[in-house]
């Protein structure tokens, strides 16, 4: 009987939902009937999240009082740390987020622990854990195992499993916060003040603009077709960064989800995977590039290879 | 007062790229390297410092890889790094991100760094791990995908912005000295013209061994990393349906396609 | 009749012997003042750096001496000022060689040999022709105080774009006083000069070996005779004539001393210029001296005594201010105003006994005197101020200098800044694998022969833009399709080929572009070809005049001489007559770099379309706005592009069919610029390659097979 833990995750006193989505994942580790998966809840008020944790699929929800309500780096290893000391889990799953990104890979250096992160598939193989993550900017998948690793610490990538449906009532236990000693203090959270009101997240049908746009004199004629076909005008990073956009209408991982989206026009964005994080899961993506190669194609459901504005123009006048 | 940066020369794939016979890696001849593009942040960073501090401060380059490392490095040296250092041992090869975080904090404790910078994570295998491993075993505080840094050369702490999902930030205060993983546009990076990184091809690239740095061939390679490939393929791609005909019928459908989600009249 | 010699006029008449001592007195200091001035300013040029010569002594002053006999450099584009500039320079050039031949007689020859010439017939003619140059001086001066008082060309408006109201140097209105200065201090001397002869006249009117004569100086007689009708006497003549003497007098000799500090000097410079001139200025650029340890321009210390001289010759014509597409579209730059700046800083450090320290020679920036990266960043490197500066500036290389300076401090636009970075990499400025620079042939039904691999008697050098950028990629296997009709045995580099650096130079990224130059050098030198021909007028720039200096010397044509060849020798027929009402846009780097002008034309009337040239066309095109970098630089939000402006003047043609380029930038730009200034569907944008296609029949060029029974 093995354990596999999953480490929620929370931010200003929100579950977040890759949390639910590790849970799914975790499933495809369960390899004999008695193997158990775990959610570890690793707050300052805990139960709050742990409500939200009983879902199918969730054995066990264990949960850790600690005294800062905001991540810490040190803190999260020390605990993630003894809880595997405590329960012996074969495998950890967190999400590779960027809380995950400042103590993950100390975690398993420390502890000499199997690791691997950005994984989008996990299996057992003739017995063995495999991850599947990619490799060359995205362009081939890899297949790694943990050979002679006893636990294994895998940072599974949000969007890919989906969260279960439905409630369940796992059995509930807590566990000792170790004693803590961070060496780092939060002093709070910024949002940039932003050059205008919009919301991608809430926002159904969206036309961003990418690189392929070319100089930022060419960013009116997009606002203007945006404008008449009625969508919210978004874009990806270099747009935002250049600051030829508000960052507010920045979609991607460090810009804001399209959750309500349901149709989304790229144009002149090529598909870096940080922006698909923002946008893969529209039901309806139309993606235009003049690379036929581009991996936003990989994602979209209708594409058009050709010149943005071109496309633009003609587009422009239907509407 | 002395930045340490861990730069990496990542690997683009070229058009018709190929997989090796053992299935494990790309096909050499099909890689175009260069200088990751995080790097060019986190040296940019710590050039900025030692520009803004009137003591002296010396920026270091270092790299683990063999000698065509040394490009990359030599651009370091072109964008104002004072020295440059690279480690490299046959007994390296296969190494994983933690096991190179082991030769970097090898370096780290030999040199005596007061920060030590690295990307957030390297273009092409996006493990995003190395900087973070390395603070674990220089058992040093440490702070990931700095967006932000305001520190003076030598304090003993710095309060540094981490980038967060969704596009909101947070402020924290680390003790120095730390390990920070530096984000893309934290900076912008200056330019290295030809003619400066030809000259910087006359300053010398320290290049060490693992003697030289304390470290066991069996800490490193497959054997101290904490995964192994076991295969490397090119995946079935998920792929758009191309609209046919010409540039006004791909418009058209378009129109259409949007008219119909909304719910207007084509 | 009277002796010969006693028909001239006698100098110092009833002078006292004080009197002359004075006079001599104060020219010899007027002399000495000159000479100090132009050892400052020659101390000065001095303080700059070597600068190579081109082209033998003769062959420059020769040069120099035809420019300024013709006036022709001063006239271009600008009749009238030309005249009256004319009027000015032989009026003044005559005066000053009448006043030389007195002294030569009358200081020299005469006191050391006894020689004398200056009487009789002589003395008659030399007082005719002496006063015909002086109604030639006035009638000029005249003019332009017409010119600059009433008519106010826009060019001659010193409004600088480069600064704004509020800069301490904005305000021009010294310089327009010094013009004013000059033009009044000119004519008083000469109107003087006329009432000094009248005065004499009335003076000496009972002598008749000076009255009878007085027709030959007409001017001076016909005032002499105003002067009697006023009332004046003998008497009053002769004190008229004292006091006008000593006026004129002292006015031209302070005039002389002040020459070297004044406008007045450019009679100097701008001779010293055009015997300096380089002849491929801005089309071949220097490289970076060994010995110079950064690269371009960042004290004026820096600068060639050549381009410190530049900086003097500049007389504010204006006509770069006119020319320059930067200015036009309201771009912070404006040629002469980076030669004055400049020229106001070097008077400001340089001229003085002692240098100062080295920060304050520096000329990058926005203080008095120095030039902004924001007006740096704004040429098109077009030449367009180069090629029509009267005195021989060299107003681009000077940018480009500066740029160098720029580019190694890394101060430039990150768009710019990355595509250098891509072109390090990939040898090309769109990203691209090297691989795929041929792609373009896999879609032509016949192989192109592989350059690297075998012999061919023209190779194609085929340049970035027309093989990666879809639009001119269609242009491209026209091109190839036309030759393999026309039986040429051409063959391309394949990927061997990089951007051939004419645009990096212009950038400053001069060690960039040495490595793309010695890269192609590289791969033209191991392949076997009689000559090259390129559809990229940039790379025809560089390789015909850059590249000789890495090494490689080749014959290259732009395609229009080649299908020019093609069409006349019958290899190609133009089966079609097109008809079209055309207009033609001369590339910059063809045309005003290159003189290539009429190729294109030849071909446009080959094919039967009738050509409307527009206003501003051959040396006078106006750019395109894609050189010196700009295509890799934003313009900036809602100003007007240089393209937007150049397609404008061609709507203006009525009845406009086609716009004709024979460049891929002007291709690109021309049909982005079609689009946004609404013309879209009035005509439309072509490369003269697509129009051949369209005339010369295909089936006729190539046989068709022959059916085997």
């Amino acid at each position: 009987m093995s354990e596999i833990l999953v480490i929620a995750e929370h931010r200003r006193g929100e579950l977040r939902p890759v949390s639910l989505e590790l849970v799914t994942a975790a499933q495809s580790l369960r390899n004999s009937p008695e193997d158990r998966v775990s959610v570890a809840v690793i707050a300052d008020r805990p139960a709050a999240f742990a409500q939200q944790l009983r879902v199918p699929g969730v054995d066990t929800i264990v949960t850790m009082t600690i005294s800062t309500a905001d991540f810490d780096p040190d803190t999260a290893a020390a605990c993630v740390q003894a809880l595997i000391a405590e329960r012996r889990p074969k495998a950890v799953l967190l999400a590779n987020s960027v809380d995950s990104f400042g103590f993950a890979a100390a975690l398993a250096a420390q502890g000499g622990y199997g690791f691997a992160t950005d994984v989008f598939k996990i299996e057992y193989q003739d017995g063995a854990l495999v991850a599947t993550r990619g490799g060359y900017g995205q362009k081939v998948n890899v297949e790694v195992d943990f050979p002679g690793k006893s636990v294994v610490v895998l940072c599974i990538r949000a969007n890919v499993f989906k969260a279960p449906d439905g409630q369940a009532k796992p059995a509930e236990v807590s566990a000792t916060a170790p004693a803590l000693a961070p060496r780092s203090t939060s002093k709070g959270y910024v949002e940039l003040a932003s050059g205008d009101d919009v919301d991608m997240s809430t926002a159904d049908f969206i036309l961003s603009i990418g690189r392929g746009i070319g100089e930022e004199s060419k960013v009116a004629q997009f606002r203007e077709l945006a404008d008449a076909v009625g969508a919210t005008l978004g874009c990806s990073r270099p747009i935002a960064d250049a600051g030829w956009l508000p960052k507010s209408r920045q979609v991607g991982q460090s810009g804001k989800t399209a959750s309500a989206c349901k149709l989304y026009v790229a144009m002149g964005i090529s598909g870096a995977i940080q922006h698909l994080a923002g946008m893969k899961h529209v039901p309806t993506v139309i993606a235009v590039n003049s690379d036929a190669g581009a991996s936003i194609f990989s994602v979209a459901k209708y594409g058009i290879v050709g010149d943005i504005f071109e496309v633009a123009d003609e587009l422009r006048r239907h509407f | 007062m002395k930045v340490l940066v861990a730069i990496k020369q990542v690997a683009a794939l070229d058009e018709d790229f190929e997989i090796t016979a053992d299935g494990r890696d790309v096909d050499p001849d099909f890689l175009v390297t260069d200088l990751n593009e995080w790097d060019d942040y986190s040296l940019e960073e710590a050039v900025k410092i030692k520009e803004a501090a009137g003591s002296d401060v010396e920026v270091v380059a270092v790299s683990v890889g063999a000698e065509s490392v040394d490009e990359a490095l030599r651009k370091c040296l072109a964008k104002g790094a004072d020295r440059a250092i690279r480690v490299w041992d046959d007994a390296l090869a296969g190494s994983d991100s933690v096991a190179i975080a082991r030769v970097l904090a090898a370096v780290a404790k030999k040199e005596n760094p007061d920060l030590l910078f690295a990307g957030v994570q390297s273009s092409d295998q996006s493990f995003a791990s190395t900087g973070i491993a390395t603070s674990a075993f220089l058992r040093w505080p440490h702070a990931a995908v700095v967006t932000k840094l305001d520190y003076s050369p030598g304090a003993k702490s710095a309060v540094i912005r981490r980038e967060l999902e969704g596009g909101a930030f947070q402020e924290v205060e680390i003790q120095c000295p730390a390990v920070l993983t530096i984000q893309l546009g934290i900076n912008v990076p200056r330019y290295a013209s030809l003619r400066s990184i030809k000259q910087a091809a006359a300053k010398p690239i320290e290049v060490l061994s693992l003697a030289d740095i304390g470290v066991q061939p069996g800490e490193v390679g497959e054997a101290g990393s904490l995964s192994r490939v076991r295969r490397m393929y090119i995946p079935e791609k998920g792929r758009a349906e191309m609209l046919p005909g010409n540039l006004a019928e791909q418009s058209a459908r378009l129109a259409a396609i949007i008219k119909e989600f909304k719910g207007v009249a084509p | 009749m009277f002796d010969s010699a006693s028909i001239t006029r006698v100098l110092f008449e009833d002078f006292r012997p004080w009197a002359v001592r004075l006079f001599y007195l104060f020219g010899y200091s007027a002399i000495a003042v000159f000479l100090y001035g132009v050892y400052v300013q020659v101390r000065k040029y001095r303080r700059g750096t070597k600068a190579s010569l081109e082209g033998g002594l003769w062959g420059r002053f020769g040069w120099m001496i035809e420019s300024l006999l013709s006036q022709r450099t001063v006239t271009r584009r600008d009749r009238s000022a030309g005249a009256a500039h004319g009027l000015i320079f032989y009026g003044f050039v005559l005066l000053f060689l009448g006043t030389a031949t007195i002294t030569l007689e009358y200081d020299i020859l005469e006191p050391l040999f006894g020689i004398r010439f200056w009487h009789g017939e002589f003395y008659l003619w030399f007082s005719l022709v002496l006063d015909v140059a002086g109604i030639a001086l006035i009638s000029g001066l005249l003019y332009m105080m017409v010119r600059r008082g009433w008519i106010k060309p826009p060019k001659l408006d010193y409004a600088r774009p480069d600064r704004q109201p509020t800069d301490p140097d904005y305000d021009r209105s010294n310089y327009r006083r010094e013009d004013w200065a000059f033009l009044w201090t000119l004519i008083v001397i000469a109107v003087t000069g006329f009432a000094l002869e009248a005065a004499r006249l009335v003076w000496l009117q009972s002598r008749p070996d000076v009255w009878d004569y007085r027709w030959w100086s007409p001017v001076g007689a016909a005032l002499a005779e105003l002067f009697q009708a006023l009332g004046l006497s003998a008497a009053g003549g002769g004190a008229l004539r004292t006091g006008l003497w000593w006026f004129h007098g002292l006015l031209a000799l302070v005039f002389i001393a002040l020459i070297p500090f004044t406008k007045v000097k450019h009679i100097l410079t701008a001779m010293a210029s055009m015997a300096a001139r380089d002849p491929l200025a801005a089309q071949r650029l220097p490289r970076v001296p060994e010995s110079q340890t950064t690269p371009g321009y960042q004290y004026i210390t820096d600068f060639t005594w050549r381009h410190l001289l530049n900086l003097d010759a500049c007389t504010k014509c204006g006509r770069c201010h006119e020319a320059c597409p930067a200015r036009a579209v309201g771009a912070p730059l404006s040629p002469r105003d980076v030669i004055l700046s400049l020229r106001e800083f070097a008077n400001h450090a340089l001229a003085y006994g002692r240098l100062p320290d080295k920060a304050q020679l520096d000329v990058h920036g926005k203080s008095p005197g120095q030039v902004a990266m924001e007006t740096l960043w704004s040429c098109r490197t077009c030449m367009a101020c180069v090629e029509i500066c009267p005195v021989a500036i060299e107003h681009v290389p000077i940018i480009v200098q500066l740029r160098r300076k720029l580019v190694e401090e890394g101060e430039m636009d990150p768009l710019l800044q990355k595509t250098l970075q891509t072109i390090h990499k990939t040898g090309n400025s769109f990203g691209e694998s090297k691989r795929k620079r041929a792609a373009w042939t896999k879609a032509l039904p016949f192989p192109v022969k592989d350059a690297r691999k075998e012999p061919v008697d023209l190779l194609w050098f085929v340049g970035d833009y027309a093989s990666f950028d879809p639009r001119n990629q269609r242009v491209t296997q026209t091109f190839a399709t036309l030759l393999h009709e026309a039986g040429v045995d051409f063959g391309i580099l394949y990927e061997a080929e990089s951007n051939a650096g004419n645009d990096i130079r212009r950038v400053g990224e001069e060690g960039l572009y040495e490595a793309l130059a010695t890269a192609n050098v590289g791969a033209l030198s191991g392949a076997k070809f009689n000559s090259i021909v390129t559809t990229d007028p940039h790379s025809y720039n560089t390789i015909r005049n850059e590249y000789p200096d890495f090494g490689g010397r080749y014959a290259i044509e732009h395609y229009t001489t080649v299908i020019q060849r093609l069409l006349e020798s019958g290899a190609l027929t133009a089966s079609r007559k097109l008809g079209y009402r055309v207009t033609f846009h001369d590339p910059c780097h063809l045309g005003r770099f290159n003189k290539g002008y009429d190729a294109p034309r030849t071909i446009l009337r080959l094919l039967g379309c009738e050509l409307v040239e527009m206003g501003r066309c051959r040396d006078n095109s106006f750019c395109c706005g894609a050189g010196g970098g700009r295509i890799w630089i934003p313009d900036p939000v809602g100003a007007e592009k240089p393209a937007q402006n150049r397609i404008r003047e061609a709507a203006a043609i009525g009845g406009l069919q086609v716009y004709v380029v024979s460049c891929p930038k002007d291709l690109t730009m021309f049909e982005d610029a079609l689009k946004t200034t609404g013309n879209e569907g009035k005509f439309v944008v072509r490369e003269l390659i697509e129009l051949l296609r369209e005339a010369v029949d295909a089936k006729a060029a190539v046989p068709a097979p022959v059916a085997v029974a």
